[in-house]
């Protein structure tokens, strides 16, 4: 007979080494790296990575994480130079040796691994990100109706989890921050897209500058990064095809936009 | 809270030279690699086309053609205009200059060509 | 310790040379070779309207080995354009919705390469056949 097998140490463990990028304002002239060694499962991501420094290591560690489970968008980091959430990237799926965390590339880093989000929350704001119904019904005429096919016009944009990836890996966004970007452009898509919605023109009117989609030169990579495959690289390059159309057909439209 | 709205920007004219881009490309993906391979290597190497294929007769018809020169003009201008519209953002990332003498270089070359295409077009006759 | 003092981090400058740009930037540059034919064309159009003796000199330059290898790399650069064109093009359209689903934007790629494929072929048959 063989010895019982301890819970403890059938999981496998194992020691990692992370290269974090660290910021602390008013001491930090700049970000510079930090080496730990972290030792834990075999299987465990980097959210657990960092949350193991901070409980064991050095409690000043900064990072924003909320669900760890890839639905609330707030790990978003540099793993490896490449956006990801922290809370789905298991650390054993990448290369051996040391592994690099940086805060997402393209934002004011405000200390640690945390960016600023506020530029980002203003263009969401910005872009009417809630329905404005064609037509209004009292509860008493019924729901606004929609088949599965006018949902599945916009319901992948309606998957976005506003982590900010896309924004990490657009290079057009870090050559001009005011750029309205894939996140934004994306939620716009998703009312645009509705059948029930009638804020098309109100939307588009938003994205007709040289900031809003004609900053975009369809890299791509932000749906490669998007983790909900959300595809924000067509909402932006489909309301090129729409915003182009409306720079002519606008001669054509006899209502003005309110 | 209140919603802030941005401030509705000036509209820019960036979908001009997006469309004449995206007509050139689509035009030279649909029908780019036969053209070549037709005028830039079987007709000078007499492949499968007979001799007269490239005679000045010929291509003078072809030149006068109306639809012919519709065909000329279509092709040649919305080639470069694809061109330089791709060659602008690229120099642009590459940050190899201004933007004026970036535009000047690339959709001024396009309008260059474009207007002397008309013109040789016009003067060929009908 | 607690001050706001948000550290933007340079863009480095060659970010289109590093991966995965660098497809990108390759993607734009096959616009040189579009360009370049459309040169080839113009160069054309301008010794046909300069009479017979220069348009010789033109086709002299089309016989001419250099002329035949540059078009063959032309070749090379827009069959690479075509097959970047669209595999871009899924996202410059709405989605397609066919029995309320949208259409996968590789299947939407491949219809239309082997549709622009096709396009190509037939122009060169017809070409071949007219000129018969």
């Amino acid at each position: 007979m063989s010895e019982p097998v301890n819970a403890e140490s059938a999981v496998l463990q194992k020691t990692f080494e992370l290269r974090i990028l660290r910021y602390t304002p008013g001491r930090d002239e700049e970000p510079a790296f930090g080496s730990f060694q972290v030792t834990g499962a075999e299987g465990m991501t980097v959210l657990e990575a960092l949350q193991t420094i901070k409980d064991t290591l050095d409690g000043t560690l900064s990072y924003r994480w909320s669900c760890r489970m890839a639905v609330c968008g707030s790990c978003g980091m540099m793993i490896n130079g490449t956006p990801r959430l922290a809370c789905s990237t298991l650390l054993r799926d990448l290369p051996p040796g040391p592994v690099t965390v940086e805060p997402l590339q393209n934002f004011p880093i405000e200390r640690d691994l945390v960016i600023s989000v506020d530029a980002f929350v203003k263009k969401i704001e910005s872009v009417y990100p809630y329905l404005i119904p064609k037509e209004q019904k009292t509860v008493a005429e019924g729901p606004h109706l929609q088949t599965p096919a006018q949902m599945a016009a916009y319901e992948s944009f309606s998957d976005c989890i506003n982590c900010m990836l896309c924004y990490a890996a657009c290079p057009q966004f870090g050559e001009n921050p005011d750029f309205i970007g894939p996140g934004a452009m994306a939620m716009l898509q998703r009312y645009n897209g509705d059948s029930r919605d009638g804020g098309r023109q109100k939307r588009l009117d938003t994205i007709h500058g040289e900031d809003g989609v004609w900053s975009c030169t369809a890299v791509g990579i932000c749906s490669e990064v998007c983790p909900k495959q959300v595809d924000p690289a067509n909402a932006v390059n489909q309301n090129k095809t729409n915003s182009a159309f409306d720079f002519f057909l606008r001669f054509l439209r006899t209502e003005q936009p309110q | 809270m209140t919603f802030s709205t941005r401030e509705i920007q000036k509209r820019s004219i960036s979908p001009i030279f997006w469309l004449l881009f995206g007509a050139g490309g689509m035009l030279s993906a649909l029908f780019g690699p036969a053209l070549i391979l037709i005028t830039g290597i079987l007709a000078p190497t007499g492949t499968g086309l007979p001799e007269n294929f490239l005679s000045y007769d010929a291509a003078l018809a072809f030149a006068r053609n109306p639809l012919g020169k519709l065909v000329l003009l279509a092709l040649i201008a919305l080639f470069f205009w694809h061109g330089a519209e791709r060659v602008f953002l690229t120099l642009k990332d590459m940050k190899a200059g201004s933007s004026l003498v970036l535009k000047l270089g690339t959709y001024g070359v396009a309008a260059l060509v474009s207007v002397a295409t008309i013109l040789l077009l016009l003067a060929i006759g009908f | 310790m607690n001050e706001r003092r948000p550290y933007r981090r340079p863009m480095p400058g060659n970010w289109w040379a590093k991966p995965p740009y660098r497809a990108y930037t390759a993607r734009e540059l096959s616009g040189v070779a579009v360009a370049a034919y459309g040169g080839v064309l113009f160069a054309g159009l301008l010794s046909l309207s300069r009479g017979p003796e220069s348009w010789a000199g033109f086709v002299d330059f089309l016989k001419s080995p250099a002329s035949l290898l540059l078009h063959v790399l032309l070749l090379a650069a827009v069959i690479f354009h075509v097959i970047t064109w669209f595999q871009t093009l899924p996202k410059t359209m709405p989605k397609m919705i066919v029995n309320g689903e949208a259409v996968p934007p590789k299947k939407i790629t491949r219809i239309a390469t082997i549709f622009a494929g096709a396009m190509s072929l037939a122009l060169v048959f017809f070409v071949l056949g007219a000129a018969q």
